[in-house]
Protein backbone atom coordinates (compact mmCIF):
# COMPACT_ATOMS: atom_id res chain seq x y z
CA UNK A 1 0.00 0.00 0.00
CA UNK A 2 1.70 3.14 -1.23
CA UNK A 3 1.95 6.10 1.13
CA UNK A 4 -0.26 8.84 -0.29
CA UNK A 5 0.53 11.47 2.34
CA UNK A 6 2.01 14.74 1.17
CA UNK A 7 3.70 17.46 3.18
CA UNK A 8 3.29 20.97 1.90
CA UNK A 9 4.59 23.99 3.85
CA UNK A 10 2.49 24.08 7.03
CA UNK A 11 -0.03 21.76 5.44
CA UNK A 12 -0.09 18.00 5.91
CA UNK A 13 -2.39 16.06 3.60
CA UNK A 14 -3.34 12.40 4.05
CA UNK A 15 -3.59 12.20 0.28
CA UNK A 16 -2.69 14.68 -2.48
CA UNK A 17 -6.27 15.29 -3.68
CA UNK A 18 -7.80 18.64 -2.72
CA UNK A 19 -11.34 19.81 -3.47
CA UNK A 20 -10.92 22.95 -5.59
CA UNK A 21 -12.39 26.32 -4.68
CA UNK A 22 -15.77 27.04 -6.22
CA UNK A 23 -16.57 23.37 -6.73
CA UNK A 24 -17.08 22.44 -3.08
CA UNK A 25 -19.15 25.32 -1.70
CA UNK A 26 -18.34 25.84 1.98
CA UNK A 27 -17.98 22.12 2.70
CA UNK A 28 -21.26 21.53 4.52
CA UNK A 29 -23.05 21.00 1.21
CA UNK A 30 -21.32 17.63 0.85
CA UNK A 31 -21.64 16.38 4.42
CA UNK A 32 -24.23 13.71 3.53
CA UNK A 33 -22.18 12.32 0.66
CA UNK A 34 -18.52 12.33 1.72
CA UNK A 35 -16.51 11.22 4.79
CA UNK A 36 -14.36 14.30 5.36
CA UNK A 37 -11.77 12.31 7.31
CA UNK A 38 -10.80 10.61 4.04
CA UNK A 39 -10.26 13.82 2.03
CA UNK A 40 -6.85 15.30 1.34
CA UNK A 41 -8.08 18.85 1.95
CA UNK A 42 -10.90 21.11 0.89
CA UNK A 43 -10.81 24.65 -0.47
CA UNK A 44 -13.86 26.80 0.18
CA UNK A 45 -15.45 29.22 -2.23
CA UNK A 46 -13.81 32.65 -2.52
CA UNK A 47 -14.42 34.97 0.44
CA UNK A 48 -14.28 38.75 0.03
CA UNK A 49 -14.44 41.49 2.70
CA UNK A 50 -17.96 42.39 1.51
CA UNK A 51 -20.99 40.21 0.66
CA UNK A 52 -21.30 39.73 -3.10
CA UNK A 53 -24.34 38.83 -5.23
CA UNK A 54 -22.24 37.45 -8.06
CA UNK A 55 -23.27 37.59 -11.71
CA UNK A 56 -26.73 37.52 -13.32
CA UNK A 57 -28.11 34.16 -14.52
CA UNK A 58 -27.64 31.93 -16.50
CA UNK A 59 -24.28 31.40 -14.88
CA UNK A 60 -23.23 28.04 -16.28
CA UNK A 61 -23.42 26.20 -19.58
CA UNK A 62 -22.38 22.68 -20.41
CA UNK A 63 -19.99 22.48 -23.35
CA UNK A 64 -18.01 19.74 -25.06
CA UNK A 65 -15.53 18.30 -22.58
CA UNK A 66 -16.68 20.34 -19.63
CA UNK A 67 -18.53 23.50 -18.73
CA UNK A 68 -18.41 27.27 -18.68
CA UNK A 69 -19.09 29.18 -15.50
CA UNK A 70 -19.50 32.82 -14.68
CA UNK A 71 -20.74 32.61 -11.11
CA UNK A 72 -18.96 35.84 -10.26
CA UNK A 73 -17.74 34.89 -6.77
CA UNK A 74 -21.07 35.14 -4.95
CA UNK A 75 -20.26 34.89 -1.25
CA UNK A 76 -21.59 35.95 2.16
CA UNK A 77 -18.67 38.28 2.93
CA UNK A 78 -15.98 38.02 5.61
CA UNK A 79 -18.13 38.78 8.66
CA UNK A 80 -20.84 36.26 7.88
CA UNK A 81 -18.22 33.70 6.82
CA UNK A 82 -16.61 33.98 10.25
CA UNK A 83 -19.79 34.14 12.34
CA UNK A 84 -22.51 32.11 10.61
CA UNK A 85 -22.67 28.50 11.81
CA UNK A 86 -22.74 27.04 8.29
CA UNK A 87 -19.40 28.58 7.32
CA UNK A 88 -16.22 28.82 9.44
CA UNK A 89 -17.77 27.38 12.66
CA UNK A 90 -18.77 24.28 10.64
CA UNK A 91 -15.43 24.12 8.83
CA UNK A 92 -13.62 24.12 12.21
CA UNK A 93 -15.29 20.82 13.07
CA UNK A 94 -13.88 19.03 10.01
CA UNK A 95 -11.15 16.39 10.32
CA UNK A 96 -9.42 17.47 7.09
CA UNK A 97 -7.37 20.60 6.34
CA UNK A 98 -9.45 23.57 5.24
CA UNK A 99 -8.02 26.08 2.76
CA UNK A 100 -9.85 29.40 2.50
CA UNK A 101 -9.83 31.07 -0.92
CA UNK A 102 -9.82 34.89 -0.71
CA UNK A 103 -10.34 37.75 -3.13
CA UNK A 104 -10.95 41.50 -3.23
CA UNK A 105 -11.52 44.32 -5.67
CA UNK A 106 -8.34 46.09 -4.61
CA UNK A 107 -5.00 45.23 -3.03
CA UNK A 108 -6.29 46.69 0.24
CA UNK A 109 -9.33 44.42 0.16
CA UNK A 110 -7.19 41.31 -0.30
CA UNK A 111 -5.22 42.40 2.77
CA UNK A 112 -8.44 43.19 4.64
CA UNK A 113 -9.90 39.71 4.24
CA UNK A 114 -6.54 38.08 5.01
CA UNK A 115 -6.17 40.19 8.17
CA UNK A 116 -9.71 39.33 9.26
CA UNK A 117 -9.02 35.63 8.83
CA UNK A 118 -5.67 35.94 10.63
CA UNK A 119 -7.58 36.82 13.80
CA UNK A 120 -9.84 33.83 13.28
CA UNK A 121 -7.18 31.47 12.01
CA UNK A 122 -8.10 28.53 14.22
CA UNK A 123 -9.29 25.75 11.92
CA UNK A 124 -7.84 27.34 8.79
CA UNK A 125 -4.91 25.41 7.30
CA UNK A 126 -3.94 27.88 4.56
CA UNK A 127 -5.14 30.79 2.44
CA UNK A 128 -5.45 30.57 -1.32
CA UNK A 129 -5.17 33.99 -2.95
CA UNK A 130 -7.42 34.12 -5.99
CA UNK A 131 -5.85 36.44 -8.53
CA UNK A 132 -7.29 34.56 -11.46
CA UNK A 133 -11.09 34.66 -11.56
CA UNK A 134 -12.04 35.51 -15.17
CA UNK A 135 -15.61 36.52 -14.33
CA UNK A 136 -15.48 39.73 -12.32
CA UNK A 137 -14.76 43.20 -13.64
CA UNK A 138 -12.60 44.43 -10.79
CA UNK A 139 -10.14 42.24 -8.98
CA UNK A 140 -9.56 38.64 -9.88
CA UNK A 141 -7.82 38.23 -13.19
CA UNK A 142 -6.81 41.90 -13.40
CA UNK A 143 -4.27 41.07 -10.67
CA UNK A 144 -3.36 37.70 -12.11
CA UNK A 145 -2.31 38.94 -15.53
CA UNK A 146 -0.05 41.79 -14.40
CA UNK A 147 3.21 40.80 -12.73
CA UNK A 148 3.53 43.99 -10.68
CA UNK A 149 -0.04 43.85 -9.38
CA UNK A 150 0.24 40.14 -8.65
CA UNK A 151 3.35 40.76 -6.56
CA UNK A 152 1.67 43.61 -4.68
CA UNK A 153 -1.38 41.49 -3.81
CA UNK A 154 0.71 38.59 -2.55
CA UNK A 155 3.01 40.88 -0.57
CA UNK A 156 0.05 42.68 1.00
CA UNK A 157 -1.49 39.37 2.12
CA UNK A 158 1.90 38.06 3.30
CA UNK A 159 2.32 41.12 5.49
CA UNK A 160 -0.85 40.44 7.48
CA UNK A 161 -1.07 36.65 7.43
CA UNK A 162 0.94 33.98 9.20
CA UNK A 163 -0.92 31.19 7.43
CA UNK A 164 0.63 29.21 4.59
CA UNK A 165 -0.16 31.07 1.37
CA UNK A 166 -1.11 29.54 -1.95
CA UNK A 167 -1.47 31.85 -4.96
CA UNK A 168 -3.92 30.63 -7.58
CA UNK A 169 -2.65 31.50 -11.04
CA UNK A 170 -4.48 32.31 -14.24
CA UNK A 171 -3.79 30.38 -17.45
CA UNK A 172 -4.57 33.55 -19.39
CA UNK A 173 -0.93 34.71 -19.52
CA UNK A 174 1.82 34.19 -22.04
CA UNK A 175 4.39 32.94 -19.52
CA UNK A 176 3.01 31.14 -16.48
CA UNK A 177 6.53 30.58 -15.14
CA UNK A 178 6.99 34.33 -14.64
CA UNK A 179 3.80 34.52 -12.57
CA UNK A 180 4.70 31.47 -10.48
CA UNK A 181 8.10 32.98 -9.71
CA UNK A 182 6.64 36.40 -9.03
CA UNK A 183 4.13 34.96 -6.51
CA UNK A 184 6.79 32.97 -4.68
CA UNK A 185 9.22 35.91 -4.63
CA UNK A 186 6.46 38.08 -3.12
CA UNK A 187 6.00 35.64 -0.24
CA UNK A 188 3.65 32.92 -1.43
CA UNK A 189 4.60 29.51 -0.02
CA UNK A 190 3.01 27.66 -2.92
CA UNK A 191 1.12 28.22 -6.14
CA UNK A 192 -1.96 26.50 -7.52
CA UNK A 193 -2.82 26.36 -11.19
CA UNK A 194 -4.70 26.59 -13.40
CA UNK A 195 -7.89 28.56 -12.87
CA UNK A 196 -10.48 28.27 -15.66
CA UNK A 197 -9.76 29.29 -19.27
CA UNK A 198 -11.84 32.20 -20.60
CA UNK A 199 -14.36 30.93 -23.14
CA UNK A 200 -17.88 31.36 -24.48
CA UNK A 201 -20.81 29.46 -25.92
CA UNK A 202 -23.57 30.61 -28.27
CA UNK A 203 -27.12 29.43 -28.91
CA UNK A 204 -27.19 29.51 -32.71
CA UNK A 205 -30.96 29.89 -33.16
CA UNK A 206 -31.28 32.93 -30.91
CA UNK A 207 -27.69 34.06 -31.61
CA UNK A 208 -27.37 34.82 -27.93
CA UNK A 209 -24.54 33.84 -25.59
CA UNK A 210 -25.49 31.00 -23.24
CA UNK A 211 -24.12 32.94 -20.28
CA UNK A 212 -25.58 36.23 -19.07
CA UNK A 213 -21.99 37.36 -18.53
CA UNK A 214 -21.33 36.55 -22.24
CA UNK A 215 -18.04 34.83 -21.41
CA UNK A 216 -17.07 32.48 -18.63
CA UNK A 217 -14.37 30.14 -17.44
CA UNK A 218 -13.95 26.80 -19.22
CA UNK A 219 -13.25 23.85 -16.94
CA UNK A 220 -13.41 20.07 -17.13
CA UNK A 221 -11.50 17.33 -18.97
CA UNK A 222 -11.14 19.55 -22.06
CA UNK A 223 -8.59 21.82 -20.39
CA UNK A 224 -6.34 19.08 -19.03
CA UNK A 225 -3.61 19.27 -21.73
CA UNK A 226 -3.38 23.05 -21.27
CA UNK A 227 -3.15 22.70 -17.50
CA UNK A 228 -0.53 19.93 -17.64
CA UNK A 229 1.71 22.02 -19.84
CA UNK A 230 1.35 25.00 -17.54
CA UNK A 231 2.23 22.96 -14.45
CA UNK A 232 5.30 21.74 -16.33
CA UNK A 233 6.25 25.35 -17.22
CA UNK A 234 5.70 26.53 -13.65
CA UNK A 235 7.82 23.67 -12.30
CA UNK A 236 10.72 24.78 -14.46
CA UNK A 237 10.42 28.30 -13.00
CA UNK A 238 10.08 27.59 -9.25
CA UNK A 239 11.16 25.12 -6.57
CA UNK A 240 8.17 25.87 -4.28
CA UNK A 241 5.31 23.37 -4.12
CA UNK A 242 2.70 23.40 -6.88
CA UNK A 243 -0.92 22.31 -6.58
CA UNK A 244 -1.89 21.23 -10.08
CA UNK A 245 -5.43 21.30 -11.40
CA UNK A 246 -7.45 21.54 -14.59
CA UNK A 247 -9.65 18.72 -15.84
CA UNK A 248 -8.57 16.03 -13.38
CA UNK A 249 -11.23 13.34 -13.12
CA UNK A 250 -9.41 10.10 -12.30
CA UNK A 251 -6.30 8.73 -10.64
CA UNK A 252 -4.26 8.64 -13.83
CA UNK A 253 -5.01 12.33 -14.52
CA UNK A 254 -3.87 13.22 -11.00
CA UNK A 255 -0.66 11.21 -11.34
CA UNK A 256 0.13 12.85 -14.69
CA UNK A 257 -0.06 16.26 -13.00
CA UNK A 258 2.35 15.07 -10.33
CA UNK A 259 4.75 13.73 -12.95
CA UNK A 260 4.57 17.14 -14.68
CA UNK A 261 5.74 18.78 -11.47
CA UNK A 262 2.80 19.09 -9.06
CA UNK A 263 3.21 18.17 -5.38
CA UNK A 264 -0.54 17.85 -4.87
CA UNK A 265 -3.59 18.21 -7.09
CA UNK A 266 -7.02 19.79 -6.92
CA UNK A 267 -10.26 18.55 -8.43
CA UNK A 268 -13.16 20.81 -9.33
CA UNK A 269 -15.61 20.13 -12.13
CA UNK A 270 -15.34 16.34 -11.71
CA UNK A 271 -16.99 16.74 -8.29
CA UNK A 272 -20.14 18.04 -10.01
CA UNK A 273 -20.29 14.91 -12.15
CA UNK A 274 -19.44 12.55 -9.30
CA UNK A 275 -18.80 13.74 -5.73
CA UNK A 276 -17.34 10.30 -4.92
CA UNK A 277 -14.40 11.09 -7.22
CA UNK A 278 -12.73 12.71 -4.21
CA UNK A 279 -12.47 9.22 -2.69
CA UNK A 280 -11.98 7.30 -5.93
CA UNK A 281 -9.07 9.37 -7.27
CA UNK A 282 -6.76 8.66 -4.29
CA UNK A 283 -7.75 4.97 -4.44
CA UNK A 284 -6.88 4.80 -8.13
CA UNK A 285 -3.59 6.59 -7.47
CA UNK A 286 -2.73 4.09 -4.75
CA UNK A 287 -3.54 1.12 -7.00
CA UNK A 288 -1.34 2.47 -9.79
CA UNK A 289 1.55 3.17 -7.43
CA UNK A 290 1.24 -0.34 -5.93
CA UNK A 291 1.33 -1.90 -9.39
CA UNK A 292 4.45 0.11 -10.17
CA UNK A 293 6.05 -0.82 -6.85
CA UNK A 294 6.34 2.85 -5.83
CA UNK A 295 6.24 3.26 -2.05
CA UNK A 296 5.46 6.96 -1.72
CA UNK A 297 3.39 9.19 -3.99
CA UNK A 298 5.79 12.10 -3.56
CA UNK A 299 8.43 10.03 -5.38
CA UNK A 300 6.69 10.59 -8.69
CA UNK A 301 6.45 14.38 -8.31
CA UNK A 302 8.45 16.11 -10.99
CA UNK A 303 9.58 12.81 -12.53
CA UNK A 304 8.91 13.75 -16.14
CA UNK A 305 11.38 12.13 -18.50
CA UNK A 306 12.28 14.19 -21.54
CA UNK B 1 -33.91 19.44 4.06
CA UNK B 2 -33.82 15.64 4.10
CA UNK B 3 -30.65 13.59 3.98
CA UNK B 4 -29.12 13.21 0.52
CA UNK B 5 -27.82 9.95 -0.91
CA UNK B 6 -25.66 9.11 -3.91
CA UNK B 7 -26.65 5.64 -5.11
CA UNK B 8 -26.79 3.52 -8.25
CA UNK B 9 -30.33 2.75 -9.37
CA UNK B 10 -31.61 0.02 -11.66
CA UNK B 11 -33.66 1.25 -14.62
CA UNK B 12 -36.91 -0.73 -14.40
CA UNK B 13 -38.58 0.87 -17.41
CA UNK B 14 -38.16 3.79 -19.79
CA UNK B 15 -41.24 4.32 -21.90
CA UNK B 16 -42.61 6.96 -24.20
CA UNK B 17 -45.74 8.63 -22.84
CA UNK B 18 -46.49 10.58 -26.01
CA UNK B 19 -44.52 12.66 -28.49
CA UNK B 20 -41.26 13.76 -26.85
CA UNK B 21 -42.39 12.86 -23.33
CA UNK B 22 -41.05 9.80 -21.51
CA UNK B 23 -41.30 8.17 -18.09
CA UNK B 24 -38.36 6.40 -16.47
CA UNK B 25 -38.78 4.22 -13.40
CA UNK B 26 -35.80 3.47 -11.14
CA UNK B 27 -35.43 0.90 -8.40
CA UNK B 28 -33.72 2.69 -5.53
CA UNK B 29 -35.44 1.95 -2.20
CA UNK B 30 -33.27 4.22 -0.03
CA UNK B 31 -34.03 7.33 -2.05
CA UNK B 32 -37.65 6.27 -2.67
CA UNK B 33 -38.22 5.99 1.09
CA UNK B 34 -37.06 9.56 1.69
CA UNK B 35 -38.59 11.24 -1.37
CA UNK B 36 -41.19 13.98 -0.97
CA UNK B 37 -43.27 15.69 -3.63
CA UNK B 38 -41.39 18.55 -5.28
CA UNK B 39 -37.95 17.09 -4.60
CA UNK B 40 -35.69 16.10 -7.46
CA UNK B 41 -33.15 13.51 -8.55
CA UNK B 42 -29.80 14.62 -9.92
CA UNK B 43 -29.16 12.04 -12.62
CA UNK B 44 -25.84 11.08 -14.15
CA UNK B 45 -26.80 10.01 -17.66
CA UNK B 46 -24.57 7.13 -18.80
CA UNK B 47 -22.99 7.08 -22.23
CA UNK B 48 -22.10 10.76 -22.61
CA UNK B 49 -18.32 10.90 -22.14
CA UNK B 50 -18.01 14.46 -23.43
CA UNK B 51 -21.08 15.82 -21.59
CA UNK B 52 -20.27 15.41 -17.96
CA UNK B 53 -22.86 17.28 -15.92
CA UNK B 54 -25.82 15.69 -14.17
CA UNK B 55 -29.41 16.60 -15.04
CA UNK B 56 -32.09 17.38 -12.43
CA UNK B 57 -35.57 15.80 -12.76
CA UNK B 58 -38.57 16.17 -10.47
CA UNK B 59 -39.63 12.98 -8.75
CA UNK B 60 -43.04 12.33 -10.29
CA UNK B 61 -44.05 9.18 -8.45
CA UNK B 62 -42.89 6.81 -5.71
CA UNK B 63 -43.81 3.20 -5.06
CA UNK B 64 -42.72 2.45 -1.50
CA UNK B 65 -43.61 -1.26 -1.73
CA UNK B 66 -41.43 -1.77 -4.81
CA UNK B 67 -38.78 0.70 -3.67
CA UNK B 68 -39.08 2.49 -6.99
CA UNK B 69 -39.44 6.07 -8.12
CA UNK B 70 -40.23 7.76 -11.42
CA UNK B 71 -39.28 10.80 -13.42
CA UNK B 72 -41.15 12.23 -16.39
CA UNK B 73 -39.06 14.07 -18.96
CA UNK B 74 -39.26 15.71 -22.34
CA UNK B 75 -36.51 15.17 -24.89
CA UNK B 76 -35.16 18.69 -25.42
CA UNK B 77 -31.39 18.32 -25.81
CA UNK B 78 -28.34 16.07 -25.82
CA UNK B 79 -28.87 14.80 -22.27
CA UNK B 80 -32.55 13.93 -22.49
CA UNK B 81 -32.02 12.44 -25.95
CA UNK B 82 -29.48 10.05 -24.47
CA UNK B 83 -31.78 9.40 -21.49
CA UNK B 84 -34.48 8.33 -23.94
CA UNK B 85 -32.14 5.65 -25.32
CA UNK B 86 -31.48 3.93 -21.98
CA UNK B 87 -32.75 0.38 -21.63
CA UNK B 88 -34.17 -1.37 -18.55
CA UNK B 89 -31.52 -3.27 -16.61
CA UNK B 90 -28.96 -0.48 -16.80
CA UNK B 91 -27.53 1.13 -13.66
CA UNK B 92 -27.80 4.90 -13.37
CA UNK B 93 -26.15 6.95 -10.62
CA UNK B 94 -28.56 9.18 -8.73
CA UNK B 95 -28.12 11.90 -6.15
CA UNK B 96 -31.27 12.49 -4.18
CA UNK B 97 -33.70 13.25 -2.93
CA UNK B 98 -32.64 16.87 -3.35
CA UNK B 99 -34.35 20.15 -2.52
CA UNK B 100 -37.04 21.11 -0.06
CA UNK B 101 -40.20 19.91 -1.86
CA UNK B 102 -43.78 21.11 -1.56
CA UNK B 103 -45.53 21.48 1.78
CA UNK B 104 -48.23 18.94 2.50
CA UNK B 105 -51.57 20.11 1.05
CA UNK B 106 -54.01 21.44 3.65
CA UNK B 107 -56.81 19.07 4.62
CA UNK B 108 -59.31 21.96 4.67
CA UNK B 109 -60.69 23.52 1.48
CA UNK B 110 -59.68 22.84 -2.10
CA UNK B 111 -56.10 22.88 -3.36
CA UNK B 112 -55.35 23.84 -6.95
CA UNK B 113 -52.26 22.38 -8.65
CA UNK B 114 -50.93 23.84 -11.91
CA UNK B 115 -48.56 22.01 -14.22
CA UNK B 116 -47.00 23.45 -17.37
CA UNK B 117 -45.60 20.88 -19.83
CA UNK B 118 -43.39 18.40 -17.98
CA UNK B 119 -43.98 20.50 -14.86
CA UNK B 120 -46.99 18.27 -14.23
CA UNK B 121 -44.50 15.61 -13.10
CA UNK B 122 -43.65 17.46 -9.89
CA UNK B 123 -47.27 18.02 -8.92
CA UNK B 124 -48.35 14.41 -9.56
CA UNK B 125 -46.75 13.04 -6.40
CA UNK B 126 -48.18 15.98 -4.45
CA UNK B 127 -51.67 15.16 -5.74
CA UNK B 128 -51.19 11.45 -5.03
CA UNK B 129 -50.25 12.07 -1.43
CA UNK B 130 -53.00 14.60 -0.74
CA UNK B 131 -55.69 13.78 1.82
CA UNK B 132 -58.31 14.61 -0.81
CA UNK B 133 -57.92 15.00 -4.57
CA UNK B 134 -56.86 18.51 -5.56
CA UNK B 135 -58.09 20.34 -8.66
CA UNK B 136 -55.54 19.98 -11.47
CA UNK B 137 -54.88 22.56 -14.19
CA UNK B 138 -52.54 21.49 -16.97
CA UNK B 139 -51.15 23.71 -19.69
CA UNK B 140 -48.90 23.38 -22.71
CA UNK B 141 -48.24 24.74 -26.18
CA UNK B 142 -50.33 22.11 -27.91
CA UNK B 143 -52.26 18.89 -27.20
CA UNK B 144 -48.99 16.89 -27.47
CA UNK B 145 -47.75 18.77 -24.41
CA UNK B 146 -50.65 17.73 -22.20
CA UNK B 147 -49.65 14.51 -20.47
CA UNK B 148 -50.66 12.38 -17.47
CA UNK B 149 -54.36 13.33 -17.59
CA UNK B 150 -55.51 9.71 -17.04
CA UNK B 151 -53.07 9.33 -14.14
CA UNK B 152 -54.42 12.45 -12.41
CA UNK B 153 -57.99 11.31 -13.07
CA UNK B 154 -57.25 7.91 -11.57
CA UNK B 155 -56.43 9.74 -8.31
CA UNK B 156 -59.95 11.14 -8.42
CA UNK B 157 -58.78 14.59 -9.50
CA UNK B 158 -60.76 16.84 -11.80
CA UNK B 159 -58.41 17.95 -14.61
CA UNK B 160 -58.79 21.23 -16.52
CA UNK B 161 -56.66 21.81 -19.62
CA UNK B 162 -55.49 24.86 -21.52
CA UNK B 163 -53.28 24.95 -24.62
CA UNK B 164 -51.66 27.94 -26.32
CA UNK B 165 -53.06 26.87 -29.70
CA UNK B 166 -56.43 25.68 -28.39
CA UNK B 167 -55.87 22.15 -29.72
CA UNK B 168 -57.00 20.72 -26.36
CA UNK B 169 -59.12 22.34 -23.65
CA UNK B 170 -59.31 26.14 -23.42
CA UNK B 171 -57.17 28.31 -25.68
CA UNK B 172 -54.61 30.26 -23.69
CA UNK B 173 -52.23 29.91 -20.78
CA UNK B 174 -52.94 27.57 -17.89
CA UNK B 175 -53.06 30.56 -15.55
CA UNK B 176 -56.22 31.70 -17.38
CA UNK B 177 -57.89 28.64 -15.87
CA UNK B 178 -56.82 29.78 -12.40
CA UNK B 179 -58.03 33.33 -13.10
CA UNK B 180 -61.39 32.00 -14.25
CA UNK B 181 -61.62 29.76 -11.17
CA UNK B 182 -60.96 32.74 -8.92
CA UNK B 183 -63.43 34.91 -10.85
CA UNK B 184 -66.12 32.34 -10.20
CA UNK B 185 -65.50 32.67 -6.49
CA UNK B 186 -63.08 29.79 -6.02
CA UNK B 187 -60.96 30.27 -2.90
CA UNK B 188 -58.19 27.63 -2.93
CA UNK B 189 -56.59 26.81 0.41
CA UNK B 190 -53.31 26.20 -1.49
CA UNK B 191 -52.02 26.84 -4.99
CA UNK B 192 -48.99 24.81 -6.09
CA UNK B 193 -47.37 25.20 -9.49
CA UNK B 194 -44.51 23.82 -11.54
CA UNK B 195 -43.70 24.85 -15.08
CA UNK B 196 -41.95 27.50 -17.18
CA UNK B 197 -40.86 30.71 -15.44
CA UNK B 198 -43.51 32.89 -17.15
CA UNK B 199 -46.27 30.60 -15.94
CA UNK B 200 -44.86 30.64 -12.41
CA UNK B 201 -44.66 34.42 -12.41
CA UNK B 202 -48.33 34.69 -13.48
CA UNK B 203 -49.30 32.12 -10.85
CA UNK B 204 -47.27 33.92 -8.20
CA UNK B 205 -48.79 37.29 -9.04
CA UNK B 206 -52.31 35.83 -8.91
CA UNK B 207 -51.57 34.34 -5.49
CA UNK B 208 -50.35 37.72 -4.27
CA UNK B 209 -53.33 39.62 -5.71
CA UNK B 210 -55.82 37.25 -4.10
CA UNK B 211 -53.78 36.65 -0.91
CA UNK B 212 -53.54 32.94 -1.64
CA UNK B 213 -51.16 30.50 -0.01
CA UNK B 214 -49.00 29.57 -3.01
CA UNK B 215 -45.95 27.41 -3.65
CA UNK B 216 -43.91 27.53 -6.83
CA UNK B 217 -41.32 25.02 -8.04
CA UNK B 218 -38.72 26.96 -10.03
CA UNK B 219 -36.90 25.43 -12.98
CA UNK B 220 -33.42 26.89 -13.31
CA UNK B 221 -30.20 25.77 -14.97
CA UNK B 222 -28.50 23.55 -12.43
CA UNK B 223 -24.95 22.36 -12.20
CA UNK B 224 -23.80 20.58 -9.00
CA UNK B 225 -27.32 20.24 -7.58
CA UNK B 226 -25.73 20.14 -4.13
CA UNK B 227 -25.68 23.83 -3.22
CA UNK B 228 -21.95 24.12 -3.85
CA UNK B 229 -21.59 25.93 -7.17
CA UNK B 230 -24.20 28.73 -6.98
CA UNK B 231 -25.21 28.26 -10.64
CA UNK B 232 -28.95 27.77 -10.10
CA UNK B 233 -29.61 30.90 -8.04
CA UNK B 234 -32.97 32.66 -8.17
CA UNK B 235 -34.02 36.03 -6.78
CA UNK B 236 -35.68 35.78 -3.39
CA UNK B 237 -37.19 38.83 -1.72
CA UNK B 238 -34.91 40.24 0.94
CA UNK B 239 -34.90 43.08 3.40
CA UNK B 240 -32.03 44.94 1.74
CA UNK B 241 -31.53 47.94 -0.53
CA UNK B 242 -32.23 46.13 -3.81
CA UNK B 243 -35.09 44.12 -2.34
CA UNK B 244 -33.74 40.68 -3.30
CA UNK B 245 -30.92 38.22 -2.79
CA UNK B 246 -29.75 35.27 -4.85
CA UNK B 247 -30.55 31.92 -3.25
CA UNK B 248 -29.79 28.46 -4.57
CA UNK B 249 -32.70 26.71 -6.23
CA UNK B 250 -31.21 23.26 -5.49
CA UNK B 251 -30.75 24.02 -1.79
CA UNK B 252 -33.21 26.68 -0.63
CA UNK B 253 -35.68 25.56 -3.34
CA UNK B 254 -36.69 24.42 -5.87
CA UNK B 255 -40.05 25.06 -4.16
CA UNK B 256 -40.53 28.58 -2.84
CA UNK B 257 -43.48 30.29 -1.20
CA UNK B 258 -45.12 32.41 -3.89
CA UNK B 259 -44.59 35.59 -1.86
CA UNK B 260 -40.86 34.84 -1.43
CA UNK B 261 -39.97 35.07 -5.11
CA UNK B 262 -38.79 38.42 -6.48
CA UNK B 263 -40.12 39.06 -9.99
CA UNK B 264 -38.65 42.57 -10.48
Amino acid sequence: MADLSVNLPGLQLRNPVIAASGAFGYGSEYRDLLPFEQLGAITVKGVSPFPSDGNPTPRTAEVYGGMLNAIGLQNPGLKKFICDAQYLPFLRTLPCPVIVNIWGRSIEQYAEVAAGLEEERQGIAALEINISCPNIKEGGIAFGTDLKLAAKVVAAVRKVSSLPLITKLSPNVSNIGDFAKCAVDAGSDMVSLINTMPGMAIDLESRRPLLANVSGGYSGPGIKPIALRMVHEARKAIKAPIIGMGGISNGRDALEFMVAGADAVAVGTAIFANPQCLLQIPQEMEQWLDRQGIKKVSEISNSLKI
Amino acid sequence: MSKTFQRDALVLSNEQIQGDYYRMVFEQPVIADMARAGQFLHVQIPGMPHRILRRPFSISDVNLCKGSLSIVYKVVGVGTEQLGQLKPGLLVNLIGPRGNGFGKLPTEGESVLLGGGYGCAAIFLLAKRAAKPPLIMLGGRSREDIIMVPEFESLGCKVLVATDDGSLGCKGYVTLLLEEYLRQGGMPSRVAACGPLGMLESSGRLCEKHSLDGELSLDSIMCCGMGACFACVVKKRADNEQGWEYVRSCQEGPVFKADEVYWG
